[in-house]
C-alpha cells in the first residue's frame, strides 16, 4: 500500500487529470454557482476580485476533528472557495492527492494520536509528493506553534494559529496565491530540479528588489546548492546575512562551508547557531551530520539526543539518531526511540521499511535475535514490494548471524541480492551491503558500496548512509573518505573517456564504455545521458540502426522519467531530429 | 502554574473560538462572536505569558512585509469591527523589515483589539523606520490611554483587574524584548496624541 501511493503520485505529476476537469465543470455550473455567490454577498465584506480568485483553486482540507472540519468548510465556501476536498486523516489526504494536484493545502498540526502535520509536511516533501508551488498552511494551536516553527527544515508557506477569522483566513490567502502566482516558474523549475533553470529565474526575478528578495536570495541560494556552485552560494548567503543574521542564512553559509571543505568552520558556525537559536532544530541536524561523517559518533549522538529534548523528532532525526546508537554500542537506546516511534505512527505512511531494518538491527546488536526476526517479519506485513524485500532480507540475514545460524544468513542474503542490483534504490543497496559486512564477504560490500556512489552521482544523504555502513563495519574514517571519493573519480573517468573518445570520432568504443556503464547505472543521469548522445552522434554519422536507436530511446526515456527538464535532452533530441531528415 | 493549568486553558481557549466561528457563521451574533474571539485570544495570551516566563519563546526573526503585515491584521478587525475605518500607512517603511511575523502578530493583535474598543471612528496601523529602528504603530482616535497605563508601560500587571489590557501590554513588551540586534533591543511605548497611540520599535 506504502508505495502505491508514491507510484500513482508520480505518475499524476505528469499526467493529464480528467477527473478534475469533469468535476470543476459539474461545480462551475447551475445551482452550485448561483448559491455560492449569495452567500458571498451575504457576508459582505468580501471584494468580488477574491471570489474569482478562490473559486478556481482547489484545496485539501485535513483535521481530525468534525467539527473544526465542518466550520472550515463553511469558512472557505463563504469565502468563494469551490473545489474543496476535506479530509480526517493522512490516509484520506494521500488518497485524494493521488488524484489530484491542489493548489493549497490546509493541514491541522495536531491529527491526532499518530503522525502529526509537520510529519505528515516532511514525508510529503522529502518523497517529492507535492508541487514546491502548492501552498501548504499548517493550523496549530499556540502551544503547538513553536513546534512547529522549530522544525523549520521543511517548514509550511505559512501558520495558521487559531482561533482565527475568516477575514483574516482570507487576507492571508491572497497573499499567500499573489506569492505563488510570483514564483510559479521558479518553483516549477524546482519541481524538475532543474536548478540551473532555478537560478536563472531568480536572476530575472531579484534585480526588481520587490518584497520577494530575501526569499529569492534564499531560493537562489539552495539551488546554487542543489547545483553543486557552494562558493557562490557562500557568498549570497553572507550578502543576507550583512543585512540581518538570520538562522537559515547562517545554516546556509554553514552547509555551503562545509561542502567546501572547511569543515572546522562549518561546525563553528552550526555551534554558534545551536547556542543562540537553542529551537532552530535544522541546526542540530546539521552539526549531527557533520560530527557524524567526521568519525565523532559519540558527539554526534549527543546533538541529536539534546535536539529531541527540545523538539519531537522528525523521523529523519529519529532514523539518524538510532542509527548512530546503534553503530555507537547503545543499541538499547535505538531499541527503545525507534519501537516507541514505530507504535506511535503504527498505520502511518511516513514509516519506511529502513525503521523496522534499524530496529531489527538494534535487537540482533543485543543478541535478541528471536525479537529481531519477529520486527522483520511484522514488516513484511506492511512492505511487500520488492525492494522492500531486498532491506527485510538483508535485516533478517544479520539477525540469523547474531543468532549463529549462518545457513540461514547465507540463505537470506541470497535472497537480498536476487534482484537487479541496478534499479535498487541505494537505501537498500547499502543495507544488502551491511548484511554482507556482517557475513564478512567485504568485496561483495565494497562493491555494492561503490555502485551505491556511483548510480547517486553528488547525493549527499547516500554519501553519508555508505560512511556509516563502511564505519560501522570497523573501517577508519579516512579509508571510508577515500573508497567514497575513489568510487566518485571512477565513474568521473568513465564518463570523460567516453566523451573524449567520442569526440576523437572513435564512436564505437565510445558507446561501449558508455552503455556498459549507463545500463549498470541507470540513476546516473549523466552517464545515461551521454550514452544516449554517443549513440544520437554515431547513427546521425553511421545512418540508422533500429538496435541502437532503440537503445538511444531507451535511455532518453528513462531520462524523462527521472527529470522531464534534464538539459541533455535537447542535445539528444535535435541529433534525433537530424536522423529523421 | 503547571502543565494541567495550562492544558486546560488551551483547551476552555479552543472551545471559545470553535463558539466564534459558530456564532460568526449564524451571521446574527456579531457581538456575542467578538466577545468570545476575544476572550479567546486573552487566553492565548495568557499561555504565551507562561512560555514567556518559562523562558521557552524565542523569536524567530525573518523578512516580513510590512505592508501585507499589516493588511492582514487589518483584515481580521476589520471583520470584528466593521464600523471602523481602517487606515494603513506603509509610505515610510522600510524596503526590508526583520522580526517574527507570528509573535509580533500576536502583541499587535493585542494593541489593535484595544484601539477598537476605543476607536470613535477609525484606526490606524502604520510602519516607518526610525533611527534605526522599525517603528510599528497603532493608533486611534479614542479618549486615549489612563494615566496609570502610560505609567506602568506594560510592566506586569499587579491587580486582578487591571488584566484586561495590562496583560497583553505587559506580553507585547516581552516579545519586542525579545528581538535583539547588535546590542539593540525591542521595546513599546505608550502615548496620547488625538487618542491612544502604540508602538512597537524593533531593532
Amino acid at each position: 500500500m506504502h508505495g502505491d501511493y508514491l507510484q500513482q503520485h508520480r505518475q499524476r505529476q505528469f499526467g493529464s487529470n480528467p477527473d478534475m476537469q469533469t468535476a470543476q465543470a459539474v461545480l462551475l455550473t447551475g445551482d452550485a454557482r448561483v448559491r455560492r455567490v449569495r452567500a458571498v454577498l451575504d457576508s459582505g465584506n468580501i471584494a468580488l476580485a477574491t471570489i474569482s480568485q478562490f473559486a478556481d483553486k482547489w484545496v485539501l482540507v485535513i483535521d481530525d476533528m468534525e467539527g473544526m472540519r465542518s466550520q472550515l468548510r463553511m469558512s472557505l465556501t463563504n469565502s468563494g472557495f469551490a473545489k474543496l476536498h476535506i479530509v480526517g486523516s493522512i490516509r484520506e489526504a494521500l488518497e485524494r492527492m493521488a488524484g489530484n494536484r491542489y493548489d493549497v493545502i490546509l493541514c491541522d498540526y495536531s491529527l491526532g494520536e499518530g503522525t502529526d502535520g509537520q510529519q505528515f509536511l516532511e514525508y510529503l516533501r522529502t518523497n517529492d509528493l507535492i508541487s514546491r508551488n502548492t501552498i501548504f498552511v499548517m493550523i496549530t494551536a499556540e502551544q503547538a506553534y513553536e513546534k512547529v516553527v522549530a522544525a523549520s527544515e521543511c517548514a509550511p508557506d505559512d501558520y495558521l494559529l487559531k482561533p482565527f477569522t475568516a477575514g483574516q483566513f482570507n487576507a492571508r490567502l491572497e497573499k499567500l496565491l499573489e506569492r505563488q502566482q510570483f514564483f510559479a516558474a521558479i518553483d516549477k523549475a524546482a519541481d524538475a530540479k532543474d536548478w540551473t533553470r532555478v537560478i536563472a529565474e531568480c536572476d530575472k526575478a531579484l534585480p526588481a528588489k520587490n518584497k520577494y528578495f530575501i526569499e529569492l536570495c534564499k531560493t537562489k541560494a539552495a539551488a546554487l546548492m542543489h547545483a553543486n556552485r557552494p562558493r557562490e552560494a557562500a557568498n549570497l548567503y553572507r550578502d543576507v546575512l550583512a543585512l540581518r543574521p538570520i538562522g537559515w542564512a547562517r545554516l546556509g553559509l554553514a552547509r555551503a562551508l562545509a561542502m567546501l571543505g572547511e569543515k572546522n568552520e562549518a561546525q563553528q558556525l552550526a555551534r554558534e547557531i545551536v547556542a543562540d537559536s537553542p529551537q532552530f532544530m535544522a541546526a542540530y541536524d546539521f552539526l549531527g551530520g557533520q560530527l557524524a561523517s567526521s568519525g565523532d559518533k559519540e558527539a554526534a549522538l549527543g546533538v541529536l539526543q539534546k535536539a529531541g529534548e527540545i523538539s519531537p523528532g522528525t523521523m529523519n532525526r529519529i532514523r539518524e539518531l538510532s542509527t548512530l546508537a546503534v553503530s555507537t554500542g547503545q543499541p538499547e537506546l535505538a531499541e527503545s526511540v525507534m519501537r516507541q516511534t514505530l507504535q506511535k505512527h503504527k498505520y502511518s505512511p511516513v514509516r519506511q521499511v529502513h525503521d523496522y531494518a534499524i530496529l531489527s538491527k538494534a535487537l540482533a546488536t543485543q543478541g535478541k535475535a528471536d525479537e529481531a526476526l519477529s520486527v522483520v517479519a511484522d514488516a513484511r506485513k506492511d512492505f511487500r514490494d520488492e525492494q522492500s524485500d531486498a532491506v527485510l532480507s538483508a535485516t533478517e540475514s544479520i539477525a540469523h548471524r547474531a543468532a549463529g545460524n549462518d545457513e540461514l544468513a547465507e540463505a537470506a542474503l541470497a535472497r537480498a541480492m536476487t534482484g537487479d542490483i541496478g534499479t535498487l534504490p541505494a537505501g537498500a543497496v547499502t543495507a544488502i551491503a551491511d548484511a554482507c559486512f556482517a557475513l564478512g564477504k567485504e568485496d561483495e560490500a565494497n562493491k555494492l558500496l561503490r555502485h551505491a556512489i556511483q548510480n547517486n552521482p553528488e547525493d549527499e544523504t547516500i554519501r553519508n548512509k555508505v560512511h556509516n555502513v563502511l564505519t560501522a563495519a570497523g573501517k577508519e574514517v579516512t579509508e571510508a573518505d577515500a573508497m567514497i571519493e575513489e568510487s566518485t573519480q571512477e565513474i568521473i573517468r568513465i564518463n570523460n573517456d567516453g566523451v573524449r573518445k567520442a569526440e576523437a570520432g572513435q564512436f564505437d568504443e565510445a558507446v561501449e564504455l558508455l552503455c556498459e556503464a549507463a545500463d549498470r547505472l541507470p540513476n546516473n543521469l549523466q552517464i545515461v545521458g551521454n550514452a544516449a548522445l554517443v549513440i544520437a552522434l554515431q547513427l546521425v554519422r553511421n545512418g540508422n540502426d533500429p538496435k541502437l536507436l532503440a537503445q538511444c530511446l531507451r535511455y532518453r526515456d528513462a531520462i524523462i522519467v527521472k527529470a522531464p527538464d534534464y538539459p541533455k535532452l535537447a542535445q539528444i533530441d535535435s541529433q534525433l531530429r537530424q536522423l529523421n531528415k | 502554574m503547571n502543565d494541567l493549568h495550562a492544558a486546560v486553558i488551551h483547551d476552555v481557549k479552543n472551545q471559545l473560538a470553535e463558539l466564534a466561528l459558530r456564532l460568526g457563521e449564524r451571521g446574527d451574533a456579531q457581538q456575542e462572536m467578538v466577545i468570545a474571539m476575544d476572550a479567546a485570544r486573552r487566553l492565548s495570551e495568557m499561555l504565551l505569558v507562561i512560555r514567556q516566563e518559562a523562558e521557552l519563546l524565542s523569536v524567530n526573526p525573518d523578512s516580513v512585509d510590512t505592508a501585507d503585515f499589516l493588511a492582514i491584521l487589518a483584515a481580521e478587525y476589520r471583520e470584528l469591527f466593521p464600523s471602523l475605518e481602517f487606515d494603513i500607512d506603509t509610505a515610510q517603511a522600510p524596503a526590508f523589515a526583520f522580526f517574527d511575523d507570528a509573535l509580533v502578530r500576536l502583541a499587535l493583535s493585542n494593541a489593535v483589539h484595544n484601539a477598537c474598543r476605543s476607536a470613535r471612528t477609525g484606526v490606524r496601523l502604520a510602519a516607518r523606520e526610525q533611527d534605526g529602528m522599525l517603528v510599528l504603530e497603532v493608533a486611534d482616535d479614542g479618549p486615549g490611554y489612563p494615566d496609570d497605563m502610560l505609567a506602568n508601560m506594560g510592566d506586569m500587571p499587579a491587580s486582578a483587574s487591571a488584566r484586561g489590557t495590562g496583560l497583553g501590554l505587559y506580553l507585547a513588551r516581552k516579545i519586542a524584548e525579545l528581538h535583539r540586534l547588535e546590542g539593540r533591543r525591542g521595546r513599546i511605548a505608550l502615548s496620547n496624541d488625538k487618542g491612544a497611540v502604540f508602538r512597537m520599535f524593533l531593532p
